[in-house]
């Protein structure tokens, strides 16, 4: 080949790829309609093994709108999910709290949530981290499940190599993680959580002594379900279940966000 | 006048909001009720975790320099609202409305950015 011309067209190739931008690039292999556009009602994906596939950037479904009215001049703020600002938000009789639980979460409370760990850049908790409002990536393969989290480049891991859980635990941010498949539903149990962890803005407790199970579904290619349940009997006096939705984000990629790169409102809280 | 009734626009629909819509941070640090509107140049544009801050030189009525700190969305959320760093440059004029720290620094959270044409920056839908 004309030595001239490969590289002609290899330099054509190259602008063309970088002009394709890193945060619009198409997600490859995904199920698509005729005009393109993602079919987020298409079956989930399957491995070779034959288990649904959960593998994909996922958010939190159920978002609160930006508070902005037409016409207005407003800042954006990004879309708050509810669980967020209320994981209690679906339970008819409210959190089963202990005596010690309610005094905890009255207290985080009544400081208007300065004391929450995330304001002040530490890491996001799972289950707490399924719904941030940044993006999250699961990355499955047959017998460790990665979960990536856009906030400071935190990650959790899911152990499905058949090991069990550990007895004396050091206490981590998002527990120790081990799953097992029950036809198609991915049934996951925690245990070894810090004492001083937040479920929510309102500063709901999850303690040291929980042991937490998610029950994942991917229903179809759009939608991930997790059905919790929080038995912590030092804060809640029963286990309690709630189900998290989130959808599928497909042809963008994660953004990194390094918390204490130029955090300030730490030193203002302090000066109250 | 026009002014003051969008100022007392602005702090109903945030004061009628539950908690603040930004994860990240609480608002306990700045005061609704001290709200401030500013016209100056920008300094910077840093496009920064856990905020934007966009640094904007005020001359003052005596004559000199104040700088005043806005703070931002995050990066992450202004970028998949369509904004990027380069929307503003140092030296521009701009326009932002905010709400100020308690502390009385010239630091305060933005509500509105306007560029030298009146049009809103960084705006939501």
């Amino acid at each position: 080949m004309n030595i001239k011309l490969f590289f002609g067209v290899a330099a054509t190739l190259l602008s063309l790829h970088s002009q394709a931008q890193w945060f619009d690039y198409p997600t490859p292999g995904i199920p698509r309609d005729a005009d393109g556009s993602p079919d987020m009602d298409a079956p989930a994906p399957r491995t070779e093994t034959g288990r649904p596939d959960l593998s994909g950037i996922w958010v939190a479904a159920d978002r609160l709108e930006d508070q902005c009215d037409p016409g207005e001049e407003c800042i954006m703020q990004m879309e708050l999910p509810a669980d967020q600002r209320d994981i209690a938000r679906s339970l008819p009789d409210g959190l089963p709290l202990t005596p010690w639980g309610e005094a905890v979460r009255s207290e985080r409370a009544s400081r208007q949530s300065m004391d929450d760990p995330h304001a002040r850049c530490l890491p996001p908790n799972f289950p707490r981290a399924y719904y941030f409002p940044q993006y999250f990536k699961i990355v499955q393969t047959p017998e460790l499940m990665v979960i990536l989290h856009e906030f400071n480049a935190s990650y959790r891991q899911i152990f499905m190599d058949g090991r069990p859980l550990p007895e004396e635990p050091f206490p981590y941010w998002s527990g120790y993680s081990i799953g097992h498949w029950e036809g198609d539903t991915l049934v996951v149990e925690s245990l070894g959580y810090r004492d001083d962890l937040w479920l929510d803005m309102q500063g709901t407790p999850i303690t040291e002594s929980a042991r937490v199970t998610e029950r994942i579904t991917r229903d179809t290619f759009g939608d991930l379900s997790v059905e919790l349940t929080i038995d912590d009997p030092k804060a809640y006096t029963r286990p309690w279940t709630v189900t998290l939705a989130s959808e599928a984000v497909v042809d963008t990629e994660l953004i990194e966000e390094i918390c204490l790169e130029n955090e300030q409102d730490v030193q203002l809280f302090e000066e109250l | 006048m026009t002014k003051r009734l969008l100022l007392l626009a602005l702090s109903i629909t945030f004061t009628i909001g539950e908690m603040p819509a930004m994860a990240h941070h609480s608002a306990a640090a700045f005061d609704p009720n001290d709200k401030v509107d500013v016209t100056g140049t920008v300094a910077e544009l840093a496009w920064t975790s856990p905020h934007a801050r966009l640094y904007i030189d005020v001359v003052t009525e005596d004559g000199s320099v104040e700088q005043w700190n806005f703070e931002l969305p995050s990066p992450v959320g202004l970028m998949r609202k369509g904004w990027r760093r380069k929307d503003l440059a140092v030296g521009d004029t701009v326009t932002a409305r905010g709400i100020r720290a308690k502390n009385g620094s010239t630091t305060a959270v933005a509500k509105a950015v306007l560029n030298s044409e009146g049009n809103p920056l960084f705006a939501g839908k």
